[in-house]
């Protein structure tokens, strides 16, 4: 009798225990993502991840890595990828849509498709994912230091600045685009950097050259640093953290940075990838990533307060005016110019 | 019977040491023979093999940059010998409760980030910072002077990170060292200065030279502390590499410029250990 109540027990035991298993093997899809870590990965947490973990009852899993080592890690896992979806940030997604990394995504397969600005969206017919977000590299300034606000790319060589511009290394995306930019304004394209290196070289006695936005806001807190041409959404990072910054677009206009979500070649769940990544589109999540970091919408139905709308380039017009230079160019080139640029700066 | 039982020891030997072998040959040697095989894949097809180290010697970019490499290892590694043989000394020759404190004090900094105390030398090197803030109050520097990025604020930075190694295992051979002998030393009328110069300084020699071999590994190969202190206009070695491999995505010529590090660091100690133990033996 004894002996037959443990059997039965036993038994309901590990049917129980089955059940639970297939119901969480059922319920929980995993999606691994990469997400660019401190506040950015809070935001993205907010915005999109956990409610979309919500939405469709899945486990994402983030794991923290910035757009070249998210690309180094995806051409080292080619033949055995690890992540679903791929945020880049750097112009990467072009690369590895070119090495066949990614996962091609079609017009219709994103509902929120039609509600972005056409550049967002251009990218698709070349296999990578749509644009998310833009973050605008221009003048950063201490308030305290600057009477008036710098108006154009050729303010860096005032010389009441000297000692106190900061100038980022071109291993940095933003300081990439900051050189192309001198460069275009001192008359070079990208066959030829030349006139924005020797622009940049006058610089280089007055002024100190970081690698990371760390090192930037140490610069204005500790080091007497005065004017950096950086980025938007950073300015808004050094503003909540005390210091008397204000961005402004310079008269030249303001190289833009693609902010990408991709699918990733290879993998089982890309259906459910894909969801993902369209569901990073909605006006919702963009209005969010505008409040929280300063990044421009690429919805264009994502209508943004007033005050919000005077710190972030926003709206059709100042979209249409974002410079941006041929990712292809700039990738198949980057190598070399590094090595231009690390021989000019080199003491 | 004690042969049955020797080979079980030796059988239990074998399976004692496999997982750490195993870890070690999956772990570090598979991928470091990877690079080293990465490195003779040339970057175009009609490169010969040796094109990555080629790249390396066509000019003097990355020559100057692993002078510049070189040199602060062995400035690093002199000023952690001279100030670390005295440390090691005075802890070896204290009181057990005074031992513990400066053991404590030691050894504590080991306990924290490398990347935080590198941080730290930021904030007291840069402009606004305390030393300069001293050095200028003193008349010796001028207002917008500062010590980040420059190379002196390498060596001050990198001689504090790397100074616990020194004088640890420095310490190992000074304690090490029968006290009768200084005793006799002094009883025969040397004095403390002499006595140190000519009895502990040779007999703690094993020491000093383990310590300074790891000073300088560490230092020749070190990344962090040099590339946020020193500031990209200031280029060594690792960050060389790191650029390489994670910026511009050129895995070949990174893995060139390791096994050229390597070598390099092979170079200077095995000549080294060689010596000593001609020396000692």
């Amino acid at each position: 009798m004894r002996i037959a109540a443990y059997g039965l027990s036993a038994l309901a035991l590990t049917a129980a225990m089955a059940g639970t298993v297939a119901s969480t093997a059922a319920a929980q899809e995993t999606l691994v993502i990469n997400s660019f870590g401190g506040a950015y990965e809070d935001a993205h947490r907010e915005l999109v991840i956990e409610p979309f973990e919500e939405m469709y009852d899945v486990d994402l899993q983030v794991v923290t890595a910035y757009s070249a080592d998210m690309l180094s890690q995806l051409r080292a896992q080619a033949g055995n990828p690890q992540f679903d979806v791929a945020h880049f940030s750097g112009g990467q997604e072009v690369i590895a849509a070119e090495e066949g990394l990614l996962e091609p995504i079609s017009r219709d397969e994103l509902e929120y498709a039609d509600e972005l600005y056409d550049f967002a969206v251009e990218g698709l017919d070349n296999g990578v994912g749509p644009v998310y977000s833009v973050a605008a590299v221009g003048m950063l300034y201490n308030t305290e230091a600057l009477e008036t606000a710098p108006a154009s790319w050729q303010d860096l060589w005032n010389d009441d600045y000297a000692g106190h511009i900061v100038l980022t290394d071109i291993s940095n995306t933003y300081g990439l685009l900051g050189l192309l930019m001198i460069n275009q304004v001192h008359g070079g394209d990208l066959d030829n950097i030349q006139p924005g290196l020797d622009a940049v070289s006058e610089l280089l006695d007055r002024s100190v050259i970081v690698r990371s936005s760390p090192e930037i806001q140490q610069n204005f807190a500790q080091n007497d640093a005065w004017i950096a041409p950086y980025a938007q959404d950073y300015g808004h990072t050094l503003r909540e953290a005390g210091l008397p910054i204000d961005f402004v677009q310079p008269e030249e206009g303001s190289p833009a940075v693609f902010i990408t979500a991709n699918v990733v070649a290879g993998r089982e769940n890309t259906d459910l990838a894909k969801k993902f990544v369209d569901f990073s589109l909605r006006a919702e999540a963009q209005i969010g990533w505008a409040e929280a970091l300063r990044y421009s919408p690429t919805n264009r139905t994502a209508e943004l307060p007033e005050e919000l709308a005077a710190q972030v380039l926003y709206g059709e017009e100042a979209m249409a005016n974002l410079v941006t230079f041929d990712p292809q160019v700039v990738n198949d080139r980057r190598s070399e110019w590094t090595d231009m640029w690390n021989r000019m700066i080199t003491q | 019977m004690s042969a049955t039982s020797g080979r079980q020891s030796r059988r239990e030997a074998i399976l004692l040491i496999t997982p750490g072998v195993a870890l070690l040959i999956g772990g570090f040697l598979f991928p470091a023979f990877q690079i080293l095989a990465m490195a003779f894949v040339p970057a175009t097809e009609d490169a010969g093999i040796w094109s990555n180290f080629a790249r390396f010697f066509v000019d003097g970019y990355y020559l100057g940059v692993t002078e510049r490499t070189l040199r602060l290892s062995v400035i690093i590694t002199a000023i952690t010998v001279v100030l670390g043989f005295p440390i090691a000394y005075i802890i070896a020759r204290s009181g057990p409760r005074l031992r513990l404190v400066l053991l404590i004090m030691t050894i504590l900094p080991l306990m924290t980030s490398v990347v935080i105390r590198t941080f730290g030398w930021v904030i007291v090197l840069s402009r606004g910072g305390p030393l300069t803030d001293i050095l200028h109050a003193a008349g010796l520097v001028e207002r917008n002077f500062a010590l980040l990025y420059t190379e002196t604020g390498i060596v001050l930075a990198m001689v504090q990170v790397l100074l616990p190694f020194m004088a640890i295992t420095t310490l190992g051979a000074i304690s090490a060292i029968d006290t009768r002998i200084e005793e006799a030393a002094r009883t025969m009328g040397c004095s403390f200065w002499r006595s140190l110069w000519h009895v502990v300084l040779p007999l703690s020699i094993p020491g000093i030279v383990s310590g300074s071999l790891l000073v300088f590994a560490l230092s020749i190969s070190s990344f962090v502390t040099p590339s946020l202190v020193g500031g990209v206009r200031l280029p060594v070695l690792a960050w060389s590499i790191y650029q390489q491999a994670t910026s511009t995505l050129d895995w070949h010529f990174a893995a060139a410029q390791s096994v050229f590090l390597l070598l390099l660091v092979m170079a200077i100690i095995i000549p080294y250990l060689a010596l000593m133990r001609r020396k000692n033996g």
